[in-house]
């Protein structure tokens, strides 16, 4: 959670003072065929919904989209191949060039919801700083948005209980990217791992200090009286 | 004498004079007080002050007006006159189906589309008969590799977070409040959602399994077949009739129950481990009548905004009560570690539920004082009030009410004869148990001695304590309408509830009766005095071991 600490005090200390005045210019979220809930766009159909999905406004920096990107993300348990992995998208991590448009075709293969989410992205353009795909069983939704222009590293995720934590958890780099994202399995370490040694290591270490201790103290003192012994014989 | 001879004199008469005299033997202490007298007075340590209270909020504002009574898609929604009331678009959702009310609803309720659908109205007398619930499985207070605080947090009482399993209904979106937050959204809470349907209801119930345990749906007590239509297993029970729904993985169950009565449902996968996570709901099926359009689901139980027709036939008031307890050793366990398999392991196998003992008592998912901003009764003078109560726990309960001999109508979903009723205020309720309570709040002495906040609890003492804490538990109380503020909390005589509202109470960190005598009740400061006696004497002592054992060792080679 830290990173999305970081991410907010990027944005409300360097992104937002500046484009402020944007928001001047008229309803960004204001798109035709889209509807408002809690102050979000919404793109709903029965196979699921977009949440800010953002076609056509730039993003600050930008003064054109750089490349069309079209991406087939599949997400649900059979992509889940590593160790301790219980639900995985097929692409963990994806790299964009900055201000690309960037459509995610969100392909869910489980008999359950998933979701695909971005955290990080600018307020003034994605409220809540997000953008969102969820898509119901055995359905594929696409969703559309575009990227700012600077580099860095976006969190995603699914947001439904312990899908992040068992598997669903990945990075978005834009250019160069801003560092890596912890805990992405199969792509960078795990902030918390489990140790994994056989059970009862930690008292087997443990007793054989104790007995190596207590066998060179029992050697010392032998050794001792020994010495001892000799002198007196020596006498 | 020599210096060392000295010094080991020396220091035995420190050692032995620095020893406290309140540890003396009896016979020294008479024997010293016949050489020099009595000792001077010390005074006993002071009272420490304790430390301040940081009490949550206790009745929080209404801002989004969900306690009124309201009209939403044509539903009657109840008002609910506690502080914190249930979601009004939900009950309208739940009521008429997800496929039937105005998107706006739909939105505001937070359901899927698909959460609840009603179909069509198969006897023609006015309501929908067939009916599609989707339920998914979620972990709230999990592990997690990336924090150590647990995700998806959902407080049973202030300051406590213990890992559970529920089935929650299918909603949209988020399982967090926002993408900033780590607390759990309102609608994701303990206990699973109370089921109604109506006698005679074509009932599927598919269970979605987003969890990362396998699991299934057992329906207590409600009329089943043991296949479905499909001819797949339809108990629930993965040692008898099918195979466990896998994560990733949906089953649907099919039910047409030809009795009414008040019903239970339950995960059978390692049912001693996943029902006490908390994999556990109400199952009501009302009697069938005309126009009788039943609130599908009750959201963490408590009142019924909308009240079926039958129910409101003979009640003003009906309460979906579900009891449960949890063992802390086992509320842990999901978040020793973030691997599936090492949680499997910890939880089948390194737990022993034959060891176990319940800590922490739920009333509808909450322990008291948030039993008191949402799970109150309430009603006036010379109403009908009508309680579903389960215990879910591992422990029988001895459920007990202030001022009132209530009636046990049904017993596990089953009238009993009229003759044989009576009036009580204990009834024991073992494990799975089910009890109709009708409580008739008129003022005769014998079902009601009159207006009042009269606290309903388990009347087994465990059960109203939070982990040894009292009060906390279950306790919750009737509350007579006169005695409720305008925002919900009871007014209850000038108790102030600041202790119970803060984390460090719970945490036992608190004197409990220290507002009402400090100094009297508060705690003890340390006797230092005694503590740096006990330091002299004791290395006094050790030193002239040490030299009397030198003299020893010497006398012995010299000889």
């Amino acid at each position: 959670m830290y990173l999305l600490w970081y991410f907010n005090i990027f944005i409300k200390f360097f992104i937002t003072p500046v484009f402020i005045g944007l928001l001047a210019f008229g309803n960004v979220f204001a798109q035709g065929q889209h509807m408002n809930h809690q102050g979000m766009t919404m793109k709903v159909t029965d196979a699921g919904f977009v949440m800010n999905q953002n076609l056509h406004i730039l993003p600050v920096g930008c003064s054109e989209v750089s490349t069309d990107i079209e991406l087939r993300v599949r997400a649900g348990r059979k992509f889940a191949v590593e160790p301790g992995q219980v639900f995985a998208m097929d692409k963990p991590v994806v790299s964009v060039p900055g201000c690309s448009r960037l459509t995610i075709v969100f392909q869910n293969t489980d008999s359950i919801r998933h979701q695909w989410m971005v955290h990080g992205l600018p307020k003034y353009l994605y409220q809540g700083g997000m953008f969102h795909i969820e898509t119901h069983a055995n359905q594929t939704v696409e969703g559309t948005f575009i990227l700012p222009p600077e580099d860095k590293s976006y969190l995603i995720h699914c947001d439904m209980a312990q899908h992040m934590e068992k598997g669903m958890r990945g990075m978005l780099v834009v250019g160069e990217g801003s560092g890596r994202i912890w805990s992405i399995p199969g792509e960078t370490a795990y902030f918390y791992r489990a140790s994994y040694l056989p059970r009862y290591i930690g008292l087997g270490i443990g007793l054989g200090l104790v007995l190596l201790c207590s066998l060179s103290c029992t050697y010392l003192v032998l050794n001792r009286f020994r010495s001892k012994k000799l002198l007196r014989k020596i006498d | 004498m020599s210096r060392s001879n000295w010094i080991l004199v020396v220091s035995l008469t420190i050692a032995i004079i620095s020893f406290p005299p309140q540890w003396h033997p009896y016979k020294i202490k008479v024997m010293m007080n016949e050489w020099v007298g009595v000792p001077e007075y010390r005074a006993l340590p002071a009272s420490v002050v304790p430390p301040s209270l940081t009490a949550e909020t206790f009745c929080p504002e209404d801002l989004r007006l969900w306690r009124k009574n309201l009209i939403i898609d044509d539903v009657e929604v109840r008002a609910e006159k506690t502080c914190v009331a249930d979601n009004p678009y939900l009950v309208a959702a739940a009521v008429k189906g997800t496929n039937n009310v105005s998107l706006g609803t739909l939105h505001a309720s937070g359901f899927t589309s698909d959460a609840i659908i009603k179909g069509d109205d198969l006897d023609g007398d006015g309501d929908p008969d067939e009916i599609h619930i989707r339920l998914e499985v979620v972990e709230l207070n999990g592990g997690s590799n990336i924090v150590t605080s647990p995700s998806t947090q959902y407080s049973i009482a202030p300051g406590i977070f213990p890992s559970l399993w529920v089935f929650a209904p299918k909603l949209s979106g988020m399982a967090v409040e926002n993408f900033e937050s780590q607390k759990a959204r309102r609608e994701l809470r303990l206990p699973a959602p109370a089921i109604r349907v109506e006698q005679g209801d074509r009932v599927i119930i598919t269970l979605e399994n987003t969890h990362y345990m396998p699991h299934t749906l057992h329906l207590h007590g409600a009329d089943h077949q043991f296949l479905d239509s499909s001819g797949e297993g339809n108990d629930g029970v993965p040692i008898t009739s099918e195979k466990p729904v896998l994560p990733g993985f949906s089953r649907s169950y099919e039910l047409t129950p030809r009795q009414s009565g008040t019903m239970f449902y339950h995960c059978h996968v390692q049912t001693h481990v996943h029902a006490m996570m908390g994999l556990q709901g109400l199952f009501i099926i009302e009697a069938n009548r005309p126009n009788n359009w039943v609130q599908t689901l009750n959201l963490g139980a408590g009142l019924v905004r909308a009240p079926s027709v039958a129910s409101k036939e003979k009640y003003d008031q009906e309460y979906d009560i579900h009891y449960q307890d949890l063992d802390s050793d086992l509320v842990r366990r999901v978040r020793d570690s973030n691997d599936p398999r090492l949680i499997t392991k910890s939880m089948h196998r390194d737990y022993d539920i034959t060891d176990a003992s319940a800590d922490y008592f739920l009333l509808n998912g909450r322990s008291f004082p948030y039993t008191f901003r949402e799970s109150l009764v309430i009603g006036e003078e010379g109403h009908r009030v009508k309680l579903r109560v389960v215990n879910g726990g591992m422990k029988a309960i001895a459920l007990h009410t202030h001022g009132h001999k209530f009636t046990i109508t049904h017993r596990d979903g089953v009238a009993i004869p009229q003759v044989q009723r009576r009036p009580q205020d204990v009834v024991a309720l073992a494990t799975s148990q089910r009890v109709d309570v009708a409580i008739e709040m008129s003022n005769d002495g014998l079902h009601a001695y009159g207006p009042g906040i009269w606290p309903f609890h388990d009347h087994q003492y465990q059960g109203i304590t939070t982990d040894g804490i009292g009060p906390g538990g279950n306790i919750s109380a009737i509350v007579y309408e006169q005695y409720l503020g305008v925002d919900g909390w009871p007014k209850t005589n000038g108790v102030a509830f600041d202790r119970y509202f803060s984390a460090a109470f719970y945490r036992k960190e608190i004197p409990v009766w220290e507002t009402y005598g400090s100094n009297l009740f508060s705690d003890t400061g340390i006797d230092w005095i005694l503590f740096v006696r006990i330091m002299v004497s004791l290395v006094c002592f050790l030193l002239s071991l040490v030299l009397l054992f030198s003299k020893l060792g010497q006398w012995l080679t010299q000889k």
